[in-house]
């Protein structure tokens, strides 16, 4: 990427705050269009090939992949116990959220943000977050699913909540652009509730998850293999990145593909974007607010600061898109105030900040396959993921207790460390054996389920609490309700029985619902709509209220389904953009 | 699975593990311990190789170096607790070596040493008494160890990856 100083002279036709899945995004759907497109990203700029060291051995590092003795992640009794911001409690000199907690969490410190930095207050919430150049797409799980019209139209089915302004048939288009020009492995199965993409080749499943697969066939349930945002194939089209060679790296660390077979926004989107000429980065550039233009009460720009030096400056363009992720461009948005815009820039509605919802995780089943104990073990983390299991609750049959529906994400076999070693009782020999016939047998699976969006359920600003540059934090009021603790019930039960059809032997259950924010899936603070008084954003993710600003982030979700949200942000940001791109062009911004 | 490639995994795995074993090291390097003492570090260095031991399939804990990566780390160690910790339970090792054999642990015969690991592990899915807390904590540090070590990871588990690959070792239709 050519060396590209931002100029702040001049007026952008676009400026973009964030560079993760959706201000990646924005930056190559806008500057394919021709727009002059300037993108400012709060954390600073990695290179990750350092960082990640996919290929070293724990083996050859002093502490086997381990964070220095001075750095904290937090636990799931930390979570619970305390309340945020939670960092204040903690000795040590660095404090991390849960995900560090992981091993190999060395290689991704400086990816994820310091917690003493970036306090937050109000109820117990895990919130992880990437500040650097492509966010958490550094990191992330790449499990890449679409959302069909069970989800944009869930309203219709139940009566709860609102539907998407937008269909299927509007988006479909999209995630195939998405899928073409990112890469997806994965299976076709023909489920008018996890619609396929353009899949390139699938990673198979090994003998134990297709032992699960021909159990629940039986009983009219899908196994597929992980719908991996991984290009198995290679993309002509994009020289930064590599196909996926199968080599095992995937599951040591907190995610990170240093050969960026799996997507990531820089490698997929920001320097591709970059080389068109038309895009500019601005790195330790944190956004503070949207600056209006007083005349016509429209966006002029941003205001940031240079968290380097601490100096603040205003970028100016002529439309305004943030991609800062749901719960930071839901701060942004509450942070600009102006007589214009008392309530914060594009709230009117009130309902910024609100209807805030993600998925619940914690439920979950291991299971033992008994013929496979002693056999040869195979390379099970040789691959982007194991197997999804899609939603089965609320499709044809109604549950009386709890309303939408659950997946899981799981994977059998053998791995590079064997988990089994943990648990195997006694010492000696023949512990040593038991581990080594066994660390091949066992299978796993976790639910991710639908957390309803309520407009109870938001966040707000804390009036005393500021971060490390003076900014006003978030303040948290989200709780999981009703529906969510009888669907995580339902999860644990549905595991067992699934297992147990399926003939392998149920070893473990866990019934724990996680801290809120744990599956770093949150959605639902600017939310889409066609009515201006109960919604934020247009269905093309433009302010009801200011023309030239856009969301472009999991913000705008209606609802957050239960399928993993990364390729519909994106699909969504790309129709967004044309939009934005003609109507530009047509002067009506 | 199908026969060929059962056939390729199990070649793959004869013709890998001897040149990995003859890299191993016999026996660990004389550094000095950075926490322990000489006596508890030797202590240690046992317990660990009763809980992974050297046997015809690949070499245990002591050559895979376990007692000085947990003393490694307990050294640099943020919180004082676990040093702590791990003094005191080794000193219990001994305490019950000496009631139950009336002589410390590294003076028991094999067959002895065995037997108090037996008892101490007893309870351990759902421990009580201090030593069995010990037991919990000087296994799985051991296993954590072992398990990441060049010897665990590549002789006694066999692990394939981490290599460029050019398809999926394992997989199946």
């Amino acid at each position: 990427m050519q060396r590209t100083d931002a100029d702040l002279r001049r007026v952008y036709d676009a400026v973009v705050v964030g560079s993760g899945a959706a201000g990646g995004m924005a930056a190559h759907a806008l500057t394919v269009r021709g727009l002059r497109v300037l993108l400012l990203e709060a954390g600073k700029k990695l290179d990750l090939d350092r960082e990640l060291k996919s290929t070293e051995w724990p083996y050859e590092h002093p502490r086997r992949g381990d964070m220095p003795p001075d750095s904290h992640a937090l636990s799931f009794n930390e979570y619970t116990i305390r309340q945020p911001p939670y960092a204040q409690a903690a000795k040590h000199k660095h404090v991390y959220s849960y995900v560090q907690g992981w091993s190999g969490s060395d290689y991704s410190k400086n990816i994820v943000v310091d917690e003493r930095d970036h306090p937050y207050t109000g109820t117990d919430y895990a919130w992880v977050r990437a500040r650097c150049l492509g966010g958490k797409t550094n990191i992330w799980g790449r499990l890449a699913l679409r959302l069909s019209d069970y989800d944009f139209k869930a309203k219709s089915r139940d009566g709860f909540g609102e539907d998407w302004p937008l269909a299927y048939a509007d988006v479909a288009p999209y995630y195939d652009k998405v899928d073409l020009y990112l890469g997806i492995s994965g299976q076709k199965e023909n489920l008018p509730y996890l619609p396929d993409s353009i899949f390139q080749r699938p990673t198979r499943l090994n003998p134990g998850e297709i032992k699960l697969k021909r159990g629940l066939s039986r009983m009219g349930r899908v196994v597929t293999p992980y719908r991996a945002g991984v290009t198995t194939e290679g993309l002509k089209h994009n020289k930064y990145r590599m196909r996926c060679f199968g080599r095992g790296a995937c599951g040591r660390r907190a995610g990170g593909c240093d050969i960026h077979a799996a997507f990531d926004s820089p490698t997929g989107l920001i320097l591709p974007a970059a080389d068109t000429g038309r895009l500019t980065v601005r790195t330790n550039a944190t956004v503070r607010e949207v600056t209006v233009d007083p005349k016509t009460g429209k966006a002029r720009g941003v205001s940031f600061i240079d968290t380097e030096t601490g100096k603040s400056y205003e970028a100016r363009a002529r439309t305004v898109v943030l991609a800062a992720s749901t719960l930071e461009s839901a701060r942004i948005l509450l942070l600009s105030k102006s007589s214009a815009h008392p309530q914060g820039i594009g709230n009117t509605s009130g309902h910024v900040g609100h209807n805030f919802c993600e998925h619940l995780m914690g439920p979950s089943v291991v299971g033992l396959v008994k013929d496979l104990v002693g056999k040869p073990r195979t390379l099970d983390d040789g691959r982007p993921g194991g197997f999804y299991l899609p939603r089965f609750r609320n499709l044809s049959e109604r549950r009386p207790d709890f309303i939408r529906g659950y997946g899981f994400e799981g994977g059998g076999g053998a791995t590079m460390f064997p988990g089994n070693s943990l648990s195997t009782p006694g010492f000696g020999a023949s512990y040593k054996k038991d581990v080594r016939d066994r660390a091949g047998a066992f299978i796993s699976m976790g639910a991710f389920g639908e957390v309803l969006a309520r407009y109870e359920n938001y966040v707000d600003l804390d009036p005393q609490v500021k971060d490390r540059w003076g900014i006003p934090v978030l303040r948290f009021h989200y709780q999981f309700g009703d529906n969510e603790k009888k669907m995580a019930a339902d999860m644990a039960e549905a595991g067992q029985e699934m297992f147990a059809e399926a003939g392998i032997e149920v070893v473990e259950v866990d019934r724990q619902i996680l801290t809120e924010g744990w599956s770093i899936h949150e959605l639902g603070t600017a939310r889409m709509g066609s009515d201006p008084k109960t919604s934020v954003l247009n269905q093309f993710q433009q302010s009801h209220d200011v023309k030239n600003l856009f969301v472009v982030d999991g913000s705008s979700h209606v609802s957050a389904a239960c399928q993993n949200p990364t390729w519909t942000i994106m699909a969504l940001c790309w129709r967004s953009c044309d939009y934005l791109a003609d109507e530009l062009k047509r002067g009506h911004l | 699975m199908k026969r060929r490639e059962m056939i390729k995994l199990t070649a793959g795995a004869v013709a890998a593990a001897p040149l990995v074993k003859i890299q191993a090291p016999a026996a660990p390097q004389a550094a000095a311990p950075r926490f322990f003492t000489p006596e508890e570090f030797a202590l240690l260095d046992e317990l660990t190789e009763l809980i992974i031991p050297t046997d015809d399939h690949s070499p245990g804990a002591r050559a895979a170096e376990v007692a000085a990566y947990i003393d490694a780390r307990l050294a640099e160690s943020f919180e004082d607790e676990p040093r702590q910790t791990w003094r005191a339970g080794l000193k219990l090792i001994d305490e019950i070596s000496g009631e139950m054999h009336r002589q410390p642990f590294m003076r028991a015969t094999p067959a002895q040493r065995v037997a108090l690991l037996t008892r101490i592990s007893r309870n351990e899915a759902k421990p009580e008494k201090p030593e069995e807390h010990f037991f919990g904590e000087l296994k799985a540090r051991t296993a954590r160890a072992y398990y990441t070590s060049r010897i665990g990871i590549r002789v006694e588990m066999e692990y394939k990856g981490n290599t460029y690959l050019k398809e999926y070792v394992g997989e199946l239709e």
